[in-house]
């Protein structure tokens, strides 16, 4: 059973505006176009949506609704970062995150051991962390898969946390409108409606083969989705430019000899995240990092094309003289060159398209 | 059905005829290889549906005729690791075939011939008569331009285009093409054209022998048969339309260069070293004498290689896929290579230096 996380910001763009201008906080605000110029407008508050306002609405419209509404212009910039460092915490939780866009990302935390490895406390974690560090609030959905997991983060936004477990499952789509599902929107519902379906309780009476004779490859889908079953993978599309393991021991490491070890399964668990990543890497720098028990921290790295215990040993040994004592950390990486990224030539097509 | 055949005469039909014979099978006859006996005549077969190869050869003394399928990997494996010069009985017992040579013996599963498919051919009226070598040409000189899985599935693929006394093969990829056009006798009014796959191509130049021995060939809208005095090739064509490649022959280069082919092809090779290993880019800055080729990393590593070449003109800095250049450099035989270019945006026309039947052309890489 796997354990997928649904982050969604709440309101993205307006909560960054409002983090960065108090003043603005407890009115009616929107991020987006110039009514001016027939913009639409990208997100609002939920002060602004009490007036009925909502995002892609053309801003003259929204302020017909609300004339106190404050239309900000975008500062995409500042977005992105705050999205990037949004995602460097999913990061610390698992390596297989796939944004959606820059305020919505879905995280598979199966195999992560952090916290436990519960995929609430995780949400958890990540939730408090993001207030804490970025200063916005994100809702969560934790569930066994991606379909589930999305409508969980919306079930109790803003700043909600909803988990469905396994066991859930079955109780909470029985009772979930259908209209809930993406993909199925208006005309479909509609549709639906004149078969007295409501609910995807009352969709999982219709057989597969009622459903995709009626609606195609939807029909399908629904017939899966209705159930609570997704068995789409998350795709993590990220690039890096290293990959490293640490470990911090609940007893300080003494001596040299005692750091050294302690690499062996620390190159395991190396290799091992390794095999994740494709292979348009290429590893050109092995490095070691080191924190004594007084937090002092040493990193040293060498060019090398090959993961060996050896150069590790050598690394570690070299970065452990520079302090010498009790060690609380030790870690092991390496830099990449990114083939992907090297985009200095773009093959011209013979057959122009 | 029993028969005895050296290991020798045995071991080359049965290897060329088990090179179509996919690993992986759903059908479990289609990794068989059907063998049928008439007197002294042997007949093995091999298919994946799409490719057919049968393989003929006469026993020195008839046996009791009959036919049957067996595991095509493992009767290979069996034939090849016997000793050089044994001989092979083969026959059947109930079920099971049986193999036999010297202190050896081998029983194998079988199917029945009955179950055995052939790929269904349908009358055909293009028929074009050569010598062997004539076709491996056509091949040799183009089979590598073939794209291997590409979406566009009519590239992964050979076109052969027949006109009076005339046969053209041509490959490519979408990046470069090559070109390759012999006379040979065919009687054929209007321009046709076929699309072999490719792997039919490649089972079908390791058929063709060097020499001046004969095959003919009858092309129909759906299929092509390949027939030599040993083997007869049967493959689907692919049902698509291939590029009008006519249209992207580079036309009006203004620099012409000559240069030494074996010295430019080790240039290549010794800078494609720092290139980058997934893009593969190398540029090409032109001056009078002299081609100068430059390759960079992501590492910041970089190659350069001086040639001496024959040319006068203006400069040029153009960029290419630095494998492109060696595919073409490699099966070119001539000592001197021409190479025609315009400008950094346009296609490089490469071939040998005079009367030449093939010709090559390279998209660069914008730099």
């Amino acid at each position: 059973m796997r354990k997928i996380i649904h982050c969604d910001a709440d309101c993205f763009f307006a909560a960054v505006e409002i983090r960065d201008d108090p003043r603005l906080q407890g009115r009616a605000i929107a991020v987006g176009g110039n009514p001016d110029r027939r913009g639409v407008l990208s997100t609002c508050n939920y002060e602004a949506r009490r007036y009925g306002i909502h995002s892609a609405m053309p801003a003259a419209h929204a302020l017909r609704l609300c004339p106190d509404l404050i239309i900000l212009p975008h500062r995409m910039d500042v977005y992105r970062d705050v999205s990037q460092a949004m995602r460097q915490i999913f990061y610390d939780y698992s390596e297989r995150v796939e944004p959606l866009s820059l305020d919505e990302a879905f995280i598979d935390v199966s195999e992560s051991e952090q916290c436990r490895g519960s995929a609430t406390l995780i949400a958890q974690d990540i939730r408090a962390r993001v207030r804490k560090d970025l200063g916005i609030s994100v809702s969560a959905g934790v569930a066994p898969n991606k379909f589930l997991a999305k409508i969980a983060s919306d079930w109790q936004k803003p700043d909600g946390l909803t988990v469905i477990t396994p066991a859930q499952v079955s109780e909470f789509v029985a009772r979930l409108p259908v209209r809930k599902i993406h993909g199925v929107g208006k005309a479909m519902a509609a549709r639906l409606g004149e078969l007295g379906v409501t609910t995807c309780g009352d969709l999982q009476h219709y057989s597969i083969f009622e459903l995709s004779e009626r609606f195609g490859a939807m029909g399908r889908r629904l017939h899966q989705l209705c159930r609570g079953e997704d068995d789409r993978p998350v795709n993590a599309s990220r690039r890096r430019k290293s990959l490293s393991v640490e470990k911090t021991w609940s007893e300080d490491l003494q001596g040299l000899e005692s750091c050294l070890a302690g690499l062996p399964r620390l190159l395991e668990k190396l290799f091992a995240r390794l095999e994740d990543l494709d292979d348009d890497y290429r590893v050109v720098k092995l490095f070691v990092k080191i924190k004594f028990a007084d937090f002092t921290q040493t990193t040293l790295e060498r060019a090398g094309k090959h993961i060996r215990i050896s150069a590790f040993r050598e690394l570690c040994a070299e970065a452990y003289a520079r302090q010498g004592g009790a060690v609380r950390l030790l870690g092991l990486g390496v830099r990449f060159v990114d083939l992907r990224e090297d985009r200095a030539y773009y093959q011209l097509p013979l057959f122009g398209d | 059905m029993k028969f005895v055949a050296s290991r020798e005469a045995l071991l080359k039909p049965l290897q060329l005829v088990a090179g179509v014979v996919e690993r992986r099978q759903t059908l479990p006859v289609l990794s068989n290889v059907l063998i049928q006996l008439d007197g002294d005549q042997l007949s093995l077969t091999g298919t994946d549906l799409e490719v057919e190869i049968v393989g003929r050869l006469q026993l020195e003394a008839a046996g009791d005729s009959g036919e049957i399928t067996v595991p095509a990997k493992k009767l290979v494996d069996i034939c090849r690791s016997l000793p050089e010069g044994s001989d092979i009985e083969f026959s059947l017992d109930e079920q099971r075939a049986l193999i036999r040579s010297g202190r050896s013996r081998f029983t194998l599963s079988t199917l029945p011939a009955s179950d055995f498919p052939s790929v269904e051919d349908s009358p055909g009226d293009l028929r074009i008569e050569c010598a062997q070598q004539e076709i491996k040409r056509l091949i040799d000189r183009t089979a590598f331009a073939m794209a291997q899985q590409d979406v566009r599935y009519y590239l992964n693929g050979m076109l052969w285009e027949v006109r009076q006394g005339q046969v053209r093969s041509v490959a490519t990829d979408g990046h470069r093409m090559a070109m390759c056009t012999r006379d040979v006798n065919v009687d054929c009014a209007e321009k046709v054209q076929a699309i072999l796959p490719r792997k039919g191509v490649l089972e079908l130049s390791r058929l063709m022998s060097e020499g001046e021995d004969q095959v003919v060939i009858v092309l129909s809208p759906n299929h092509i048969r390949v027939t030599t005095d040993d083997y007869t090739f049967t493959s689907k064509l692919v049902d698509g339309k291939f590029p009008d490649y006519e249209r992207v022959l580079p036309r009006g280069g203004d620099k012409v260069i000559m240069g030494p082919r074996t010295e430019l092809k080790q240039a290549f090779s010794r800078t494609s070293i720092l290139s980058n290993e997934k893009y593969r880019g190398v540029r090409l800055l032109l001056a009078d004498g002299q081609l100068t080729i430059v390759a960079n990393n992501p590492e910041q590593e970089e190659a350069q290689e001086e040639v001496t070449v024959d040319y006068t003109g203006p400069e040029l800095e153009v960029g290419f896929n630095v494998s492109y250049l060696l595919d073409v450099t490699n099966v070119i035989a001539h000592e001197n290579i021409k190479i025609t270019l315009s400008d950094a945006n346009s296609s490089a026309l490469l071939e040998e230096p005079e009367s030449s039947d093939s010709l090559y052309v390279v998209m660069p890489m914008r730099l």
